[in-house]
């Protein structure tokens, strides 16, 4: 990643060459679409084109509006503002029975009072499908999902939470939807079946080439499955790009702060340098764009210094903590300093190997950045 | 060990702790329910108008009871205990699925008011209603002359009259059932029937209806037992157009002094509603009503 570009240069991105090569009509586009509850705006003016056969995220912390968004795209809830086209056509109006979308809730809203196979197929009864044809797809939609065909006649309270998902996923393909809606389905279970799962929606995307719309509130989760991500925060989309992209060029600090643990400075620029005040430090004959703003550097792009190493800028200080990771740990730095300016001095997170000789907790080390490794942002 | 010995002990406390609990309820429904059932149906297995529990046993009365008509009077009530229960329920449930939805002040006003007539004695509310139906100067008929000077007819002392009756008295016996079946309807499934393509009466019968029918059999049965066992309603409201079994129960201990045909009718109209009410109540799980 350290072949990526410095702070406010924006290069060919694999975002624009995705969006050159996919010329025909977004799935689903939105136009300054806007949700008020009483006083208060839970969706803010919304644009947002999403493309025909992407998984496309939307992440956000709770509160941030997100499902209010995706119940306006499955039609359970009306804009009070703006337009959202499907496929071109406006589709405010149109009920969530007459929209071709289906949505997995969060809660799997899975009818409790049916079998499995009456729940799968439970799309196919509304529109008239006889009860073997219905069975029939059924079966093969178990199938789809990997749970047994001896399912089908089990009442669905008896399944397990995992099965439990599988039988919301199966029941939401069922009605050979144009667009999928996934409502964070994978909040309430153990880490390892969210992680098999995620693997198999992510093949189910693959093999069916239909367009997903995923809600979650974990950007690990984003980041595995997504083609695009869009990042929201109190009801308005802060930035929209495909998940590396999102990680490397961050254009704010929260979008930088939601991807974890990351350093964010104070940066002025100044007469032939541009410097951070909070670490005492400089960056001569560089610049930023504003006068002033907040330098955003991920934790791995600070590297270990040896003895007599040399690097763009230096960070002495002592280790204060440390977080294994695997083969790398994350360190966490009080940078050197004297008197009152010690105290304001935030702490600074670095990424070393994580060997039998790397220094732990209460040893001294310097970490040296480059200009190029961090990130401007404004705001 | 010891604090084994003492969790046992608390264990068989509790068991005992139900049976106590259960005893005062039990006495009372001993001596004043099984009890008299068991007189009655002895009595309706004596001859006809004695008095004696000795008098060797026939079932002469129920033969009575067909021959001499006692059917007539039977129809009339189970016709208007359905055709209140349906009308009750019907009309309930668009009110219910609104106040089901918790929490508004709107919805606790309007079952505060559907609420308060029940405090009131029903034979006074009757009687009410037969002032408000009276003709010419009754308060309806009365006030549509004195406003638009228009003469209506009236429809008390008739069959239907007896029928308005009955709905008005036994409608929150319908409605309050109903709303805490209709509260068990999860939000999150009607959102998903509708998101899989299903109309308003696809969401009715498929989502609705299933989650909600604990409360609606509860209700139904409550409606559909009390306005079979009513009285007032028919002679208040009904005058001569209708005599419903209760009444005829009603003549045969006192006017004719038969006990034992009067109870053999009694019994008539305890197998019927057992007939009922047991099957329908095998298929209500009450826990799940009650969220236990």
């Amino acid at each position: 990643m350290s072949d990526r570009s410095g702070p406010g240069v924006a290069p060919a991105t694999s975002a624009s060459a995705a969006r050159t090569a996919d010329g025909g009509e977004p799935a689903l586009s939105l136009v300054g679409v806007t949700r008020v509850f009483g006083g208060s705006r839970a969706v803010d003016a919304v644009d947002l084109e999403i493309r025909e056969g992407e998984f496309f995220t939307i992440v956000g912390p709770s509160g941030s509006g997100k499902s209010t968004l995706l119940r306006m795209l499955a039609g359970l809830d009306r804009p009070s503002a703006g337009d959202i086209l499907l496929r071109g056509r406006r589709v405010n109006d149109v009920p969530a029975n007459a929209r071709p979308t289906a949505m997995v809730f969060q809660s799997l809203a899975l009818f409790d009072h049916m079998s499995v196979g009456d729940n799968i197929a439970f799309a196919l009864k509304m529109r008239g499908v006889a009860r073997l044809e219905r069975m029939e797809r059924a079966r093969a939609l178990l199938d789809v999902v990997h749970l047994p065909a001896a399912y089908i006649d089990k009442p669905v309270t008896q399944c397990s939470g995992g099965e439990r998902q599988r039988v919301a996923l199966a029941r939401a393909l069922a009605s050979d939807p144009e667009i999928l809606f996934f409502d964070e389905p994978l909040s309430a279970i153990d880490n390892r079946l969210r992680k098999l799962l995620q693997v198999e929606i992510k093949e189910l995307h693959r093999r069916t080439g239909k367009t997903f719309v995923y809600i979650t509130h974990a950007l690990e989760e984003a980041m595995v499955m997504s083609d695009r991500v869009a990042l929201m925060r109190a009801g308005r989309i802060v930035q929209v790009a495909p998940p590396l992209e999102i990680y490397d060029r961050p254009t704010s600090r929260f979008v930088a702060e939601f991807m974890g643990e990351v350093n964010v400075w104070r940066a002025v620029r100044e007469a032939g340098a541009v410097t951070l005040p909070e670490l005492g430090l400089a960056f001569p004959s560089e610049t930023i764009p504003a006068p002033e703003g907040f330098l955003v550097a991920r934790p791995e792009k600070l590297a270990l210094l040896r003895e007599g190493g040399a690097a763009p800028a230096t960070i002495a200080g002592t280790i204060v903590d440390e977080f294994v990771l695997g083969s790398r740990k994350q360190i966490h730095l009080r940078p050197d300093g004297a008197g009152e300016s010690a105290r304001e001095r935030p702490t600074v997170f670095g990424e070393i190997p994580a060997d039998a000789a790397a220094p732990g907790p209460g040893a001294r080390v310097r970490l040296g950045l480059a200009f190029a490794d961090c990130r401007f942002v404004t705001e | 060990m010891a604090s084994q010995d003492h969790s046992n002990d608390r264990s068989q406390d509790r068991s005992r702790a139900g049976p106590i609990a259960m005893a005062p309820v039990a006495a009372l429904l001993v001596v004043g329910f099984l009890v008299p059932l068991v007189l009655v149906a002895w009595l309706s297995l004596m001859p006809e108008r004695t008095f004696g529990l000795d008098a060797g046993l026939t079932g002469a009365n129920y033969v009575t009871a067909v021959r001499d008509g006692y059917v007539v009077p039977l129809g009339w009530s189970l016709a208007f205990a359905a055709a209140t229960t349906a009308i009750c329920l019907l009309v309930s449930w668009p009110m219910a699925k609104v106040l089901a939805r918790r929490g508004s002040a709107f919805a606790l006003t309007v079952t505060i008011l559907v609420a308060l007539p029940i405090f009131v004695s029903e034979s006074v509310r009757l009687f009410g209603t037969s002032l408000f139906l009276m003709p010419r100067g009754g308060i309806l008929a009365g006030s549509v002359n004195a406003l638009f000077g228009i003469q209506i007819g009236s429809i008390l002392y008739t069959k239907t009259a007896t029928l308005v009756g009955l709905v008005y008295v036994y409608l929150p016996f319908a409605l309050f059932p109903m709303i805490l079946g209709l509260a068990q309807v999860p939000r999150d499934q009607v959102d998903a029937a509708r998101d899989l393509g299903a109309s308003g009466w696809q969401v009715l019968r498929e989502v609705e209806l299933p989650n909600a029918m604990p409360g609606l059999l509860i209700g139904g049965l409550l409606v559909f037992v009390l306005a079979f066992g009513a009285n007032t309603e028919a002679n208040v409201l009904g005058g001569q157009s209708v005599a419903v079994i209760t009444k005829s129960i009603d003549q045969r201990f006192s006017y004719a002094q038969d006990w034992p045909l009067g109870s053999a009718l009694t019994i008539l109209v305890a197998a019927i509603t057992a007939a009922v009410v047991f099957p329908v109540l095998a298929r209500i799980d009450l826990d799940r009503l009650l969220r236990r």
